[in-house]
């Protein structure tokens, strides 16, 4: 259960005072803080059991990989997939570069990967960098609210489509994407299906499907340590696929000229990997199970209400995505209007447009609130260019955030809406 | 509002002194921050290596449009070798207030774009 002041006391950051002010930490899209679980975890495991995985024979190189091991089984518990087709990358970027350097780099002149319009650039460049050799990249569009136009993507589905790669929530807009029904839709055509689900498995419950072929998300993300990233993978598809990395512990044999690698999903874990991430995300995973994903998500589309309907009462403010918080995550983008501003008459197609602060004006004018939201592109500029804007502020909640937090938000913004 | 976005500020992010084309400068140049959208053009008159007179066009955030403002006002008189030789430090210091790290780049957008394109002649 989450308080409706949020879950401050576990994580230590927010013991911190700025300006001798709470801090109203409103950017877990961008990173999540961490609850003192997580850093209990990995300082136990430099204390108590650290020696590198899947070499030695002693005590200690025992307890390490027994550790790391266990953190790969409870990632597939909590997703619902079987521990060989999880896979510890970087994090989401990573893991999804990993398939376009593999299953991408497999793909021949004119054939087709559908992506959508409001995808991540980590789910745009690994994929446009396949451009260079004759493949082509297409873009499912969205309507005016922000939902995806299923219709435009079915018709951008083509028998030369071979992967289709599509982001469960919009990092910008928070609109959740229906991905089963999609997923039916990919397999009818026979492609690939990958999920980047870096901004819904931290945020609502999540199970594979059959459809589902990839899942990429972070551990950062949802209260793990930074550098941990997550690719599930089906074990049938790992198991003809190359590696990725070459080098240490992905191998079964290794002579002069000629190597034999492991089985999935070691084959695709070259090096010494990143136990104490591993360890630190399981840990975010035991917390958040303690709570429970139908109650994260039910926390955060409270607060999600609250804001919008505050913003609904503003007069300068404009938010993005959907209306409804049944289709859209604790992630909020918005805009505020400068009435100020008279020289900056703009037109576009002799239609007047608003003049809108710029985000990262708004970013700061929060900043001396202690109120702390993203601006700018938030690495999606495709997106920003379909909605015609260079940036806007966003504001995203999650476990830690209260009432108290969306309230004092929709304070601060408010001193910006009435402004002079 | 607050002390970022201080009267000072707000009085010449509402009415700018320099803003506005000018169609005889003897320099032009086109400035975009491709991270932030922000778009500057800086149009310049010189007389010898000294700018006699200089205007900007654009839109960007308050601090990139007061900076530019205040930049082609303070500019006239000077040499352009001097003004090109302003340090980064300097020249956000001289800002009327105190600006995060994380907002330095807003404010020397005018400079970097002077640096770039102001050649002598």
């Amino acid at each position: 259960m989450i308080s409706v002041y949020g879950r401050k006391e576990d994580f230590p950051i927010f013991s911190r005072k700025i300006n001798g002010k709470n801090i109203i930490y409103l950017d877990s899209t961008a990173t999540t803080q961490k609850p003192r679980q997580v850093l209990d975890a990995i300082t136990g495991y430099y204390e108590g059991y650290n020696a590198n995985v899947h070499r030695s024979v002693y005590k200690l190189a025992d307890e390490a990989t027994e550790v790391y091991e266990q953190s790969r089984s409870n990632v597939a518990q909590f997703i619902g997939a079987k521990n060989n087709e999880i896979i510890f990358t970087r994090n989401t970027t990573e893991s999804l570069n990993l398939l376009s350097f593999t299953i991408g780099d497999s793909l021949r002149r004119g054939d087709r990967i559908l992506i959508t319009s409001m995808e991540h650039h980590s789910n745009i460049l690994p994929w446009t960098r396949l451009e260079d050799r004759g493949i082509i990249v297409d873009y499912a569009g969205f309507d005016e609210e922000g939902h995806l136009d299923i219709g435009d993507l079915e018709s951008k589905l083509k028998r030369e489509t071979k992967i289709v790669s599509v982001t469960h929530q919009s990092n910008v807009l928070g609109t959740i994407n229906p991905i089963e029904e999609i997923g039916k839709i990919v397999k009818e055509n026979d492609s690939i299906f990958i999920i980047d689900a870096a901004q819904s498995i931290p945020h609502m419950p999540f199970r594979v499907r059959d459809e589902y072929d990839f899942v990429a998300f972070s551990g950062h993300k949802m209260l793990g340590p930074m550098g941990i990233g997550v690719l599930y993978g089906k074990y049938e598809l790992l198991d003809k696929m190359p590696p990725f990395n070459r080098g240490g512990e992905m191998i079964k044999d290794v002579d002069f000229h000629s190597v034999i690698f492991e089985d999935p999903p070691i084959k695709f874990e070259a090096g010494t990997p990143n136990v104490e991430g591993a360890v630190g995300l399981s840990a975010a995973i035991d917390y958040l199970k303690v709570i429970g994903m139908e109650e994260v998500r039910r926390h955060e589309k409270h607060l999600t209400s609250i804001t919008l309907k505050g913003m609904e009462d503003m007069k300068n403010v404009t938010y993005y995505g959907p209306r409804n918080v049944e289709d859209r995550g604790g992630v909020i983008a918005f805009n505020v209007k400068d009435v100020t501003n008279v020289r900056m008459n703009l037109e576009k197609n002799n239609v007047k447009l608003d003049h809108l602060y710029h985000s990262h004006d708004i970013a700061t004018f929060l900043d001396e609130r202690n109120v702390y939201v993203r601006s700018g592109h938030h690495c999606a500029e495709p997106l920003m260019r379909s909605l015609g804007l260079s940036g806007t502020a966003r504001a995203s909640y999650y476990v830690y955030n209260g009432e108290d937090d969306a309230e004092i938000f929709i304070k601060s913004l408010g001193e910006l809406d009435v402004q002079r | 509002m607050s002390w970022t976005y201080n009267d000072e500020v707000m009085d010449r992010y509402q009415n700018p002194v320099k803003n506005g084309r000018m169609d005889n400068c003897d320099i032009k140049i086109d400035e975009a921050s491709t991270t932030c959208g922000d778009k500057v053009v800086l149009y310049i008159k010189t007389n010898g290596n000294k700018i006699e007179d200089m205007r900007w066009e654009g839109d960007g955030c308050i601090l990139s449009v007061v900076s530019t403002d205040l930049f082609c006002e303070n500019s006239i008189g000077k040499e352009i070798r001097s003004i090109k030789e302003t340090d980064d430090l300097a020249f956000v210091e001289n800002f009327p207030v105190k600006i995060s790290p994380g907002r330095i780049n807003c404010v020397l957008l005018p400079l970097r774009a002077f640096r770039r394109g102001a050649k002598e002649k």
